[in-house]
């Protein structure tokens, strides 16, 4: 047996940001806990270097497909690669680079208050977004479950991160037991696909399926299993009844994080298993998906309708544009276009969803309880985060001048409609019902101050850089969407 | 040059709503900007309707297959230049308007911003676009009536607000759908290949149809769809209520002929009489409940859904006549609608109501105002001669010669049933003005000589004081420089209906390629 060459171009971004991880928990070991604001903001500042440097090898990529760490079996074809880097994976990890380097900004109005240790903040983040990374990249079960294990694992961590907050400590239990049995679930469902079509690889599952397997019951049986252990990841209905609890219970930056790059996460997951692996029973598992997005956006925004705190509102939103990603599946069954339409709308939602999140972070430096009428006013008192605030509610909303979120809404219903056509009307019925509560944030926000004065909000800089990132992104798209439309939807064709 | 123009015309009320909004703290300054800015756009769409050119067709979303596509014909033209003029007139008459609570600036440049969506609407030829600028409109509109509408109702104008957004949204998304069904069978957005074409058949094909249908009928609005539009006019701030009767509601009836009568068969025996069916019980039901109200701006909204039944019908006669009926009605609706919601809002300033019950004698107190009042009111309810007249005549007229694959005995009856709704929204005009203008009997029996006796303010005033004067203020200056542009289209529409008409039939006939 011959050693083999590792493409080290390929692994780069992941490596950059685990040897990253490291160098943040060193420098903070040895410096200490930070004594001014300005020391406490090291951290965040290397998390966010290390995301650049990631990020520099990673557009080289984009010209060719990458793949290492393969298995050549002369007798079965050719040769089956764990690791692949094409452009899908890289479109990918640009929501992921993005969504880290905005979390860890995010971090930093954690300064002020002075409970989360933010040297470990950013390590458990780098941590699990090498995950993230290697996710994107995975092409067999094996290294799929355990770089989702590796996004998961640093993300209960960080959820009880704030010291003697005991919501925050509940929000981990919860979300680290169902995490615990989705990823048991889904072990189950992986383990009887292998024993159904005899290999990890998902193009020799694929072509297993294709041919015909023997027990092919089992097969099924083993898709099921693995869609409800994704579906806990991506927090669809059923299986979403840890989010709101979490995502209140965890710092805003958490929360963020959970709701764009770990759940993008579960995505990727998702499209990886069930298109690349499991594409030849798109029968069974396609009306599944379908039935699974039109409950999961129905009942996430039904239930938004009554929230009065703004990141449970944000909670269950987040559940509702899962549905919305999940649409393509169920509708389109096994084709690319599917792919392309839902990670159309993950990139889109991930910088959009930022956007609000970041807002919510500086109000809440000022009212923890994140009461929606805590926002009253901030477009007068905070004009760059109310502004922004606005835009991010308008592009959820997929209203323009949004007009990104309308066209993220576009590409959803464009794959839907035809194939499933009812599907895609169960979702235009969600979206007119998503605005009744997107309204009555945005009405807040323009409501005149109760107090009139100059502004109340201490912006912490990384912040502001974070809202200024997402908020630019959103601008920049709406007037030109090609830039990013374009290479996202091209990415299959 | 053509493609300045035609970007122009939605990037300039763009760029002046934004400049407006730059010097909201001047608020002096920032009408001003405004009003140029209303005044600019109506003489570019002035210039751009006069020089004709070719669309511009350049790709936006490559991967989606949407393209830039905006163009201006003899449909989309008439309905560019009322919208432009009833935009233009709406920001002018916020120079004096006082409004009580909030800032003017902001409204005029939200006005601009839904000028910008509108006119997008009119111009775009790429049924993706259409959406997209169809869509711009709304969250302006909504800031409109949430903002600056009825100031004693709060709770009742979010809740307008917030009904006319989900209802529009709901609407939209359904039409979008409907769009994407279209797109996978004929593999283009382009509404004007699409036109020249496409015939549309099977479960998908109808399927595209009924979306885009219901969508359109939503915004138009179709009874039983309209539920969204009394609260939403009666809640709106007098412009609100302008822009949203005259220029909103033109983009369903727009879409109607645009994007619906492509994308739909009448040989099928069902779609068209059935949608040609609740236009006129619209016209009906819209007269009857007319009859009932007792708010003047409810009535106006009502009478307003009553007129969206005539477009509807003549849409669904899949005729020229039917088209050019369709875009007059629509054009004549703007005008006079615009100018009576305009009167409404001058009436309530002056009285604080807009109750029936309490606004009595007019012609006796507010001579002018009553008699242009009587004069929209006139024109509204078809009078001959004037612009309401014809848009109602073409209308019935093609129910009675559908095209040839509708069943003809249907819409004969159809077109009956119209004509009766004509006599009933005279009936409703009628009694307005003598209950309104001219008082009971009761009334006026005179408890003295005074007129000012039969008291019309919401609380005593005493005679001789400002506030009397108040009451007794006719049409000034400002109001004049409004409405008397509306008042002279109108009267020029009246009698020469062929300045629209003959540009309607060339496009129709142009983009229709089968209609006869």
């Amino acid at each position: 047996m011959r050693t083999q060459a590792i493409d080290w171009a390929a692994v780069a971004p992941p490596t950059v940001l685990a040897l990253g991880a490291l160098l943040v928990l060193v420098v903070d070991t040895f410096a200490g806990p930070p004594r001014s604001r300005r020391a406490a903001l090291v951290p965040a500042t290397l998390t966010v270097l290390s995301v650049v440097v990631a990020a520099g090898p990673a557009v080289r990529l984009w010209d060719a497909t990458h793949r290492t760490f393969c298995v050549v079996r002369p007798l079965q074809g050719p040769a089956s690669c764990s690791f692949v880097v094409d452009r899908f994976t890289l479109v990918f990890w640009g929501i992921v680079l993005f969504g880290t380097a905005v979390v860890a900004l995010l971090g930093t109005v954690a300064v002020a208050e002075g409970r989360t240790p933010l040297g470990e903040f950013n390590f458990l983040l780098l941590c699990s977004a090498t995950g993230a990374l290697t996710i994107a990249a995975a092409r067999d079960l094996i290294t799929l479950v355990v770089a989702l294990e590796v996004v998961s694992l640093p993300a209960f961590a960080m959820t009880g991160l704030r010291r003697g907050d005991r919501r925050a400590a509940e929000a981990s239990v919860k979300f680290f037991l169902v995490s615990v049995i989705s990823t048991a679930v889904m072990l189950m469902g992986v383990s009887l696909v292998y024993g159904a079509t005899g290999s990890v690889f998902l193009d020799r599952i694929d072509a297993a399926l294709a041919g015909g397997v023997e027990a092919s019951q089992v097969a099924v049986v083993g898709t099921l299993l693995t869609v409800v252990g994704l579906a806990f990841k991506v927090a669809a209905v059923p299986f979403h009844m840890w989010v709101p609890d979490t995502y209140v219970g965890a710092p805003v930056a958490v929360a963020a994080y959970l709701s764009v790059v770990s759940k993008a996460a579960g995505f990727v997951g998702l499209m990886l298993v069930l298109v690349d692996g499991l594409g030849a029973l798109a029968d069974v598992w396609a009306p599944v998906m379908a039935v699974l997005a039109a409950l999961t956006m129905t009942v996430g925004n039904v239930l938004a309708l009554w929230q009065q705190h703004a990141i449970r509102l944000l909670a269950w939103s987040s559940v509702a544009q899962a549905g919305y990603i999940l649409v393509p599946f169920g509708a389109a069954g096994a084709s690319e276009r599917a792919v392309g339409a839902s990670m159309g709308y993950l990139a889109i939602y991930a910088f959009v969803n930022l956007g609000a999140f970041a807002v919510a972070a500086v109000v809440g430096t000022r009212y923890p309880r994140q009461r929606l009428t805590d926002y009253r006013g901030l477009v007068r008192d905070e004009p760059g985060a109310g502004w922004a605030l606005a835009f991010a509610l308008v592009a959820l909303a997929g209203l323009p001048p949004g007009v990104i979120g309308l066209l993220a809404k576009v590409v959803v219903f464009d794959a839907a409609a035809g194939p499933a056509t009812w599907l895609a009307v169960v979702m235009a019925v969600n979206v007119a019902i998503g605005l009744v509560y997107y309204a009555r944030w945005l009405a807040e926000l323009f409501r005149p101050p109760v107090t009139e004065g100059a502004s109340r909000y201490d912006v912490p800089n990384g912040v502001a850089v974070a809202i200024g990132m997402t908020f630019t992104a959103g601008v920049v798209f709406s007037v030109f969407p090609g830039w990013l439309l374009d290479p996202v939807l091209g990415v299959l064709g | 040059m053509s493609a300045w123009l035609l970007n122009g015309l939605v990037a300039l009320p763009f760029a002046f709503a934004v400049l407006t909004r730059l010097l909201a703290r001047r608020e002096t300054a920032a009408v001003v900007v405004a009003v140029l800015g209303g005044l600019v756009t109506l003489a570019w769409s002035v210039a751009a309707v006069l020089a004709p050119g070719p669309d511009v067709d350049l790709p936006w979303i490559a991967q989606l297959g949407v393209r830039w596509h905006l163009g201006l014909d003899g449909i989309s033209g008439p309905l560019v230049l009322m919208s432009t003029l009833v935009v233009a007139l709406c920001v002018v008459s916020l120079v004096r308007h006082d409004l009580g609570f909030g800032a003017r600036s902001d409204l005029a440049a939200l006005l601009l911003l839904i000028e910008a969506g509108v006119l997008g609407s009119f111009l775009a030829l790429d049924m993706v676009l259409f959406f997209a600028f169809f869509e711009v409109a709304l969250i302006p509109m909504w800031f409109v009536i949430n903002g600056w509408g009825d100031r004693h109702d709060e709770a009742g104008r979010r809740r307008a607000a917030t009904r006319f957004l989900v209802f529009t949204v709901l609407g939209s998304a359904l039409m979008l759908v409907g769009f994407m069904i279209v797109r996978s069978q004929t593999g283009t957005f382009d509404i004007v290949q699409i036109a020249a074409s496409y015939r549309p058949t099977g479960v998908a094909g109808v399927t595209a149809a009924l979306l885009v249908g219901l969508g359109l009928a939503v915004k138009t609005p179709l009874w039983p769809l309209h539920i969204w539009l009394p609260d939403a006019h009666s809640k709106a701030p007098t412009v609100g209520s302008v822009v949203l009767a005259a220029v909103l509601l033109k983009l369903g009836t727009y879409g109607f002929v645009r994007f619906w009568m492509p994308v739909t068969d009448p040989g099928w025996r069902l779609l068209a009489p059935f949608v040609a069916g609740l236009a006129v019980v619209g016209i009906v039901y819209a007269a009857l409940a007319c009859l009932a109200q007792t708010d003047l701006k409810r009535l106006i909204a009502y009478s307003s859904v009553g007129h969206m039944g005539f477009v509807v019908l003549a849409v669904a006669t899949f005729t020229v006549g039917g088209v050019q009926g369709a875009v007059f009605a629509s054009v004549a609706h703007g005008l006079i609608t615009g100018l009576l919601f305009f009167l409404a809002g001058a009436i309530k300033d002056r009285y604080g109501t807009g109750d029936l019950a309490r606004l009595t004698v007019l012609y006796g107190k507010v001579p002018r105002l009553a008699g242009l009042f009587a004069f929209g009111a006139m024109a509204s309810l078809g009078l001959p001669g004037l612009a309401g007249f014809w848009g109602e005549m073409l209308a019935i007229r093609s129910a009675v010669y559908p095209s040839a694959g509708l069943p003809a005995p249907t819409y004969t009856v159809l077109a009956v049933i119209a004509a009766f709704g004509v006599i009933l929204t005279s009936a409703y005009f009628l009694a307005l003005m003598r209950g309104m203008l001219q008082g009971t009997p009761a009334a006026v029996r005179p408890v003295n000589e005074d007129v000012r006796s039969v008291e019309l303010a919401t609380r005593e005033v005493a005679p001789g004081t400002a506030e009397a004067g108040a009451l007794r203020r006719d049409v000034d200056v400002l109001e004049w420089l409004t409405w008397t542009p509306l008042v002279a289209l109108t009267l020029l529409l009246g009698v020469a209906p062929g300045l629209l008409l003959v540009p309607i039939s060339v496009a129709a006939k142009a983009f229709f390629g089968g209609l006869s």
